[in-house]
């Protein structure tokens, strides 16, 4: 009895001390727990910022598309090298144009359908394909193609 | 017996908190705001120094870490190069895998030309530096290479929200030697390399992303800086290439 009752209380002080030793565990206090969550915005601003990342940024952003919803990120308070609210969520892939079923007005994507054929309309170079017309326009640093009604 | 069995392990138990509590409270003084005068110091007299310049001209090398979908490590490299003439006019250029463009600021107009598609696209800019980032920013979602840095309150921009400054050390970078300083603010680290003699230009910036279990990082390698570069201003005057086409800036809500 005395020896399990002493081998009990080493093995709990054993344990606690090595919970406090591992740095992983979550007793450890996060240092910026709200970080968590402003975070995802913040890294892509980060990193469009730095002179480059648009199309980084994109596949990021991509990736996990539900986390793009941020919660309201904070004012665009610069990040060190860096910028603001930089380019806004990137196109989403193409939403797999179904042919004869025009996709609403305004729609971006980040790639033109393929077998797209271009014609200038009023000055404006026009892309024809599965149904929608598309027109070429910067969001932010990124090319991207829009839905548009040519004029 | 019994009882002295007890008393033991209520000792050890006691042990076993007070070295918890230890630990925790070490940590917790390592996270608390530790600005360091003297890394701050050197951080304003290289935004001083890069603000008091009437023009100036840099290569970067920019290095950005992802992650593709099947968890391996990949970079992405992009070349830039940035001329500044103040008070209103930049140019930048950048080139990599993913990316290839020109931006041009003539202290009327701003343009972005990608020459690989041959479109471009213009807007009425403000009148200054300044102003035109906060535009560009603000309203076209645009970021300029080094645009922080050129702002002449880099400074106040850089050391918002910073709860953590240190001078880490001494290094060389391209066989110069610089002073290797560390900031933190919520959600960022970033580290700056600066010429500890002669003109205290930055070298290097990295910036890591510690809000993500990935903290992946943007380094920035400076090379190439000229503080009195020639400069006409037709480089800064965006003329439409034959064959390029104009497109517009989608503007943000």
């Amino acid at each position: 009895m005395k020896a399990i009752l002493k081998i009990a209380v080493v093995a709990i002080v054993l344990v606690l001390m090595l919970i406090a030793d591992v740095p992983l565990l979550p007793v450890q206090l996060v240092p910026e727990a709200h970080a968590i969550f402003g975070v995802r915005r913040r890294s892509f601003v980060v990193g469009a910022s730095m002179g480059a990342a648009e199309a980084t940024a994109a596949q990021r952003s991509q990736a996990p598309p539900p986390q793009q919803p941020a919660p309201a990120a904070p004012p665009p308070a610069a990040p060190p090298p860096a910028a603001p609210p930089a380019a806004a969520p990137p196109a989403p892939a193409p939403p797999a144009a179904t042919a004869g079923k025009p996709l609403p007005l305004g729609t971006v994507v980040s790639a033109l359908p393929a077998g797209c054929t271009s014609t200038p309309v009023g000055g404006v170079e026009y892309y024809y394909c599965g149904g929608n017309f598309y027109r070429a326009a910067f969001q932010g640093n990124q090319l991207v193609y829009v839905t548009a009604q040519p004029k | 017996m019994r009882k002295l069995n007890f008393r033991m392990a209520t000792v050890l138990f006691a042990f076993g908190v007070l070295a918890l509590s230890a630990t925790v409270s070490t940590e917790v003084r390592a996270q608390a705001p530790a600005v360091d005068p003297a890394a701050t110091q050197i951080l304003k007299r290289m935004t001083d120094y890069l603000g008091s310049l009437k023009q100036f001209s840099v290569h970067t090398q920019n290095t950005l870490e992802d992650e593709l979908a099947s968890g391996h490590r990949v970079d992405f490299e992009i070349s830039a190069s940035v001329i500044v003439s103040r008070p209103n006019k930049l140019r930048a250029e950048r080139k990599g895998d993913v990316i290839d463009q020109i931006f041009y600021y003539d202290g009327k107009t701003l343009t972005l030309y990608n020459p690989s598609d041959r479109v471009y696209a213009t807007e009425p800019a403000p009148g200054t530096i300044e102003g035109m980032l906060d535009f560009a920013r603000a309203s076209l979602g645009l970021d300029i290479p080094s645009g922080d840095l050129v702002y002449r309150n880099a400074f106040q921009l850089l050391m918002q929200d910073v709860t953590l400054a240190a001078v880490v050390g001494k290094t060389f970078i391209g066989g110069g030697k610089c002073d290797h300083l560390l900031f933190s603010r919520p959600g960022v680290d970033f580290q700056v390399w600066v010429a500890d003699s002669g003109q205290p230009l930055p070298r290097k910036y990295v910036v890591t992303d510690t809000g993500i279990p990935r903290r992946l990082s943007i380094s920035t390698v400076m090379s190439d800086w000229k503080v009195a570069p020639a400069v006409a201003d037709a480089q800064f005057t965006f003329v439409p290439p034959q064959g390029a086409k104009g497109i517009i800036f989608m503007r943000l809500k």
